[in-house]
């Protein structure tokens, strides 16, 4: 929900945030100096080639990497150490394979942080395991586990401290096309009903312009935003249809234009 | 073109057959046993009877001595080496300064230096099991040591950002990730330690199966020599037997099913 | 998703090149330092200390002992390792190509399998006397026993398919080996002959030391039996140091073949 106030405060902003990382043959610049803002309760998705620094963004928000250059606010407090407000999912499902399921969603209620008692950590355990749809399979182990079973773990794993903010890189990169709109309804569904400030950092254009509010452009590496597009379609759309319809693929053409240019030239690297 | 699969259905099983060579070979052994090159060879018969004998008493002692060397061996040297290994594999510092010299170490046979325990604590229980010891300990050190330093960065940052402290990560992370490596590592030096206790008793000891081993080679007594091999061979199935269960109960969660 | 970047100094200081080196002389230096000076009177008798180590290993370089009993060590570990490897990769092809041979057999090639090879050696001293016999060929029962291994997995897994599409061509059971068995089941032989190394120069040290008269096996046998700590340690060094040399060389081998495979 894209809220209209400008007095409200970015709940994520990056000021010329560059980063350089020194590797054995001199340096590699991920990400050139960027300027960014996320309102709360924004869905925002990033858009663009392999190498473009879409990563990075993510990884500076999340305080496990900090700029070169720029710096970079959360809630209009600078990220100085690891952004504990931010949930983050990635490609790769870091799940703990000696752990089932349930337990494997339960870990982050277990550490001291947060202080919560059993009883209550079993009880949200498993109510978003009902909300998931994992009911069944709460002590299987991932090794047992289907693709798209995992990603709904890791998932969960990443809602259940309700963390105000979701990070999310390609997560859904490496399933079939019918599981992944599932998925991506599930998220919209969860990220609405908990207000949360999302940031999706994905290569797949219609999956952006389905759930973003905004979408954002990159260009090929070394990247720059090269586009901002508001998304107007109305909320809650159906993720199923709404492709379907012409604003969509208008929408899509659009973007598609500028994406594309990127694209090949990233390949031609 | 498709994969044919031998079965053993055209014929006669496979069990058959080895039960067949099997008695075949101890039939041929005991033919050449009455023969004049008898004295080297000895004979099934003789070889039975003397484990009987042995069955009935005389060989618990030594057993007994054997299994005390292995097993406590083991428990000392796994404790302390994955232990070791989990504390220094965390520190980058000491693990960048350390391996170098610790990759020396590994690479040098440990049993090999069985006389200097010897020459050290005497003939007795002692020096075996401190040899068992440090074998395991450095098997079991330098698998944990390679494992904690490679637990998936991933992991640690997921972990991390929904709010572990460090002593957290470790025990929630570290500690179960290196298991693997740890039951590994157990996998691996039971046998070596089975071997480790065998050469200390071989070579200076007044009990244990390697005991019996070469005492009955002094004696030229070629019948205790071959009933001691024997038992030998039984208790190296048993420990690779052991060791194979313990892995498939502890890593249960490693086998893919749907 | 990186680990934010350390950023304590110690980290910085060992990330260079020379920082590492340095630190390690530092603890190889504290160590022989505590070693030379620390132990008193009595301790000194069991420890010996570095420089008297290292003197003796010096008289032993110049009288020329040390290169017969290493040479007897080598001798003995690379024949029992090259009948080994010859006799495991013939048995393990012909267990390939008669799998239900190998299937009745398996089990009792397990049971020996699982022996200490070590308990073989009192046995082999009686059949071939206290020479360099014993000792070859208990290395070479170990390391065929290995080498078997490696290649029946290698040979296992080769694709049914492509033994069999050449057989249809017309191949003999010789020429099928030789063209298809042997070179898809290299890469597991190879394998099993990097692993082999190690397990024959153990198990030469440790023949060595049941019973012989040449070999650094024997010296740490006999210095020891002696209790002359000085001898032991001195003999240790060159195992160390042979140890340390033979992981060097076998991981260049590994280097250097691994560039060929890849240029290929």
């Amino acid at each position: 929900m894209p809220p209209s106030d400008p007095g409200t405060m970015a709940k994520l902003r990056l000021v010329g945030a560059s980063k350089r990382f020194a590797v054995h043959d001199g340096e590699l610049e991920a990400l050139r100096p960027v300027d960014l803002i996320v309102q709360p309760q924004e869905f925002v998705a990033l858009v663009g080639p392999s190498g473009c620094g879409k990563s990075t963004i993510l990884n500076l928000a999340a305080g496990l990497l900090r700029p070169t250059d720029g710096m970079v606010f959360y809630d209009d407090q600078p990220v100085t150490t690891i952004n504990r407000s931010v949930g983050y999912m990635t490609q790769k499902d870091t799940l703990l394979p000696w752990r089932n399921a349930a337990d494997n969603i339960r870990i982050a209620l277990e550490l001291k942080c947060r202080a919560m008692p059993r009883d209550e950590a079993a009880l949200r355990v498993a109510q978003i395991i009902e909300l998931i749809g994992l009911k069944g399979f709460e002590r299987h182990f991932p090794a047992q586990l289907s693709g798209g079973m995992r990603k709904r773990v890791a998932l969960a794993r990443t809602l259940i401290y309700e963390p105000e903010t979701l990070l999310m890189d390609e997560p859904f990169g490496a399933l079939d096309a019918q599981l992944k709109l599932l998925l991506l309804d599930q998220l919209q569904n969860l990220t609405m009903l908990r207000r949360m400030t999302v940031m999706f950092v994905t290569h797949d254009l219609g999956e952006a312009i389905t759930l973003a509010d905004r979408v954002i452009v990159f260009s090929a590496r070394p990247g720059r935003i090269r586009t901002i597009r508001s998304i107007d379609l109305p909320r809650p759309r159906d993720v199923f249809k709404v492709r379907f319809t012409s604003e969509f693929a208008r929408l899509h053409e659009e973007l598609w234009d500028v994406l594309k240019d990127e694209v090949v030239m990233g390949t031609d690297v | 073109m498709a994969s044919q699969q031998i079965s053993a259905e055209n014929g006669i099983p496979v069990v058959v057959w080895q039960i067949g060579v099997g008695i075949g070979f101890l039939a041929a052994w005991e033919a050449v046993g009455h023969t004049a090159s008898g004295e080297w060879t000895s004979r099934p018969l003789l070889i039975g009877q003397r484990l009987l004998q042995w069955f009935s008493g005389p060989l618990y002692p030594h057993l007994a001595t054997t299994a005390i060397e292995v097993v406590a061996g083991l428990l000392v040297g796994v404790l302390s080496g994955s232990v070791a290994g989990l504390l220094l594999g965390r520190s980058p510092v000491l693990a960048v300064v350390l391996r170098p010299i610790i990759v020396a170490f590994y690479s040098v046979p440990l049993v090999a230096l069985a006389p200097l325990f010897i020459m050290f604590f005497g003939l007795d229980i002692l020096p075996k099991l401190i040899l068992v010891s440090i074998v395991v300990f450095f098997l079991m050190f330098f698998n944990t040591f390679a494992g904690a330093g490679q637990v998936d960065a991933d992991q640690i940052a997921a972990i991390r950002l929904m709010g572990a402290t460090s002593r957290e990560n470790f025990l929630k992370l570290v500690v179960p990730a290196c298991m693997v490596w740890i039951i590994g590592g157990i996998r691996i030096a039971l046998p070596f330690a089975l071997v480790a206790a065998t050469t200390g008793e071989m070579l200076a000891a007044r009990r244990g199966i390697g005991f019996l081993l070469s005492d009955a080679a002094n004696q030229f007594d070629m019948t205790g020599l071959y009933a001691a091999l024997v038992i030998l061979m039984l208790l190296g199935l048993a420990v690779s037997e052991a060791a194979a269960r313990m892995e498939r109960r502890l890593l249960r969660w490693r086998d893919a099913t749907e | 998703m990186p680990i934010a970047e350390p950023s304590q100094l110690m980290t910085r200081f060992v990330a260079t090149v020379p920082g590492r080196i340095a630190a390690r002389l530092v603890v190889i230096g504290a160590l022989l330092a505590f070693w030379q000076f620390a132990p008193g009177k009595a301790l000194r008798f069991w420890m010996s200390g570095p420089v008297d180590i290292v003197a003796r290993l010096w008289s032993w370089i110049l009288d020329g002992s040390l290169w017969e009993h290493l040479g007897a060590t080598l001798t003995a570990m690379t024949l029992g390792y090259g009948i080994g490897t010859a006799v495991g990769i013939s048995l393990g092809l012909v267990f390939g190509f008669l799998p239900k041979l190998h299937r009745v057999l398996s089990p009792y090639i397990a049971a020996l399998y699982a022996m200490p090879k070590i308990a073989l050696a009192p046995l082999f001293i009686i059949v071939f006397g206290i020479g360099i016999e014993s000792r070859v060929a208990l290395v070479a029962i170990t390391v065929f026993f290995l080498i078997l291994n490696s290649t029946l997995d290698g040979v296992r897994n080769v694709d049914r398919d492509l033994t069999q599409a050449l057989s249809l061509m017309g191949a003999t059971r010789s020429e099928v080996i030789r063209k298809v068995l042997l070179p898809a089941a290299l890469p597991w032989i190879f394998t099993g002959m990097r692993i082999s190394v190690r397990y024959a120069f153990t198990n030469t040290l440790l023949a060595e030391l049941i019973s012989a008269n040449m070999g650094i096996g024997f010296l740490i046998e006999y210095y020891s039996g002696m209790f002359d700590a000085t001898g032991t340690y001195a003999a240790i060094l060159v195992l160390v140091i042979m140890s340390v040399g033979l992981t060097e060389v076998l991981s260049w081998v590994e280097r250097t073949m691994a560039r060929g495979h890849g240029r290929a």
